[in-house]
């Protein structure tokens, strides 16, 4: 246990030297100020487009354009690309170390296979954690900054939920806690895919490539599709927007993240058991 | 002889449908004119609102907030968050009645609600304006108004039900349901940035289907004609 916390922050450390780790960083930051300041610019007009048929029969009073709906369209627009930034960092965990040739080295210290597999895992969930609160300090934070408090209209394409201003936040937290918890899944996803080769690019464009298909199956209205939607873990990384339904479908919440946390478990016991065999040969 | 008694006979007839007709009309517009009469003793009056929301596609929690009116025709709904309010303030009707040379008034019939016989009036405007029909259920006994129907080209049919309680004397109501025509609310996905959703073969098929959407809103705490200052109602302050 001692060796895992010293070995954790070394971790943690080796993936703040790459350049890449500060990709998804600077696209968060640059999609978030954008959608802010065009929200800013001209959010009242894409709003009236969005309420014109109930506009015709009602007068909609108080702030609609407020921090929370910034965040919340936000968060539906980035949590789909996020676990490409994510996939781009632990993809490369154990791989990175073998394309360098570190991994022999990094062997022979006097830490057992599992420790080191378990560091690498705890620093790609530290950087995905920290990913998640950039967002959440960009998004919310910047939100509540340039656009003020207010309630919530939760934008469906056939429905509008309107949640109260004191009503919010947990919500926020809670999806938050979500997200983390599906990009988890991709981080741990991408460091088993890690584990069987020796070149980086190999399990990060897998782990793309996976996450874009699952996606595409769960967009496209097909009955047939329709059936293999449950067994994909990209279906359940979207459960974060049913804490913004009233009322909350907890059932529906506690399913999909345990499913969440059962493709993490699965994920890892996979890297494990083939890492903590692995034969380093060169 | 005999011409003379067919001419007759008609035009009595004539004379006595139109003397008819006309005595109802007044009739009508002594209906109203009490209405308008009793309502006038109320010159402004705060109250305490508590709104409930029936809206298809809207899922809306009920929200408490205050409510302002001053004659003629000011009124103000003020609350923390996002309402749905009707787009004609409450009192459009009984404004637009007080000039009884406006309107003309038919009588059409009775009809009991909630235990109270009404006066049915249909009120047709006499220029052409957003009000196409309008139809009142008076009762006669209290001079207020049970329920109204209006028909306008802007917003289709908006029916109010008036229930009083301890304001009848102003003629204020502690509850006013609004039921109003709704269009379904529906935008393309990307637009809502709803991408993962699914949409119900049902309600994929629905688009511009109307509805009817209910705003009920309760009164209490009336404080009428306190001489209310016109800056309650400027929309830009809070």
């Amino acid at each position: 246990m001692k060796a895992l916390f010293q070995m954790t922050p070394i971790e943690l450390f080796k993936i703040t030297t790459k350049p890449r780790s500060y990709i998804g960083f600077l696209a968060i930051t640059v999609i978030v100020l954008l959608i802010e300041f065009a929200f800013y610019i001209d959010g009242k007009t894409y709003l009236q487009f969005i309420m014109q048929t109930l506009e015709q029969s009602f007068t909609i009073q108080g702030n609609i354009l407020n921090g929370n709906l910034i965040c919340f369209i936000i968060l539906q627009m980035l949590i789909v690309q996020m676990p490409l930034m994510v996939a781009l960092v632990t993809g490369d965990l154990i791989s990175g170390e073998a394309a360098g040739g570190t991994i022999r080295l990094l062997l022979t210290k006097p830490v057992s296979h599992a420790n080191i597999l378990m560091a690498k895992y705890l620093a790609g969930s530290i950087y995905t954690f920290l990913l998640i609160l950039w967002l959440g300090v960009l998004a919310l934070g910047g939100g509540y900054l340039v656009f003020g408090h207010g309630d919530l209209m939760v934008l469906k394409s056939e429905e509008l939920v309107i949640l109260r201003d004191g009503d919010i936040l947990w919500r926020f937290l809670g999806a938050f806690v979500i997200a983390f918890l599906s990009l988890n899944v991709i981080a741990t996803f991408s460091l088993m895919l890690s584990c069987f080769t020796d070149n980086s690019i190999g399990p990060i464009i897998t782990s793309m490539s996976v996450i874009i298909l699952f996606t595409i199956i769960g967009t496209i209205d097909i009955p047939f599709f329709d059936q293999l939607k449950p067994f994909l873990f990209t279906t359940h990384m979207i459960i974060w927007r049913n804490l913004f339904d009233n009322p909350l479908p907890k059932s529906q919440i506690i399913t999909s993240i345990t499913v969440l946390v059962g493709h993490i478990i699965l994920f890892l016991s996979i890297a494990f058991y083939h890492f903590t065999r692995k034969d380093i040969q060169n | 002889m005999l011409l003379q008694s067919t001419v007759r006979k008609p035009l009595v007839l004539l004379l006595f449908v139109l003397f008819y007709s006309t005595t109802y009309a007044q009739t009508a517009k002594q209906i109203i004119a009490a209405v308008t009469k009793k309502f006038g003793l109320v010159n402004d009056y705060s109250a305490v609102i508590n709104m409930q929301f029936d809206i298809p596609s809207v899922n809306l929690q009920k929200i408490d907030g205050k409510v302002f009116y001053k004659k003629p025709n000011k009124f103000r709904i003020k609350t923390q968050g996002i309402v749905f309010l009707p787009k004609q303030n409450p009192y459009f009707a009984i404004t637009a009645l007080s000039d009884s040379n406006s309107y003309t008034a038919i009588l059409s019939g009775e009809e009991k609600i909630n235990n109270s016989t009404t006066t049915i009036i249909n009120v047709i405007p006499n220029s052409e304006g957003d009000l196409i029909l309008g139809k009142f259920w008076i009762d006669k006994k209290n001079a207020v108004v049970l329920k109204s129907q209006w028909t306008t080209k802007s917003n289709g049919t908006i029916q109010i039900e008036n229930f009083f309680g301890t304001n009848m004397a102003y003629a204020l109501p502690d509850k006013m349901l609004f039921t109003v025509d709704v269009t379904k609310f529906k935008v393309p996905k990307a637009v809502a940035v709803d991408i993962n959703s699914k949409s119900s073969p049902k309600s994929s098929n629905a688009s511009g289907v109307k509805g009817t959407g209910k705003i009920t809103l309760n009164f209490s705490q009336y404080t009428v004609n306190k001489k209310l200052p016109d800056a309650v109602f400027d929309e830009t302050k809070n």
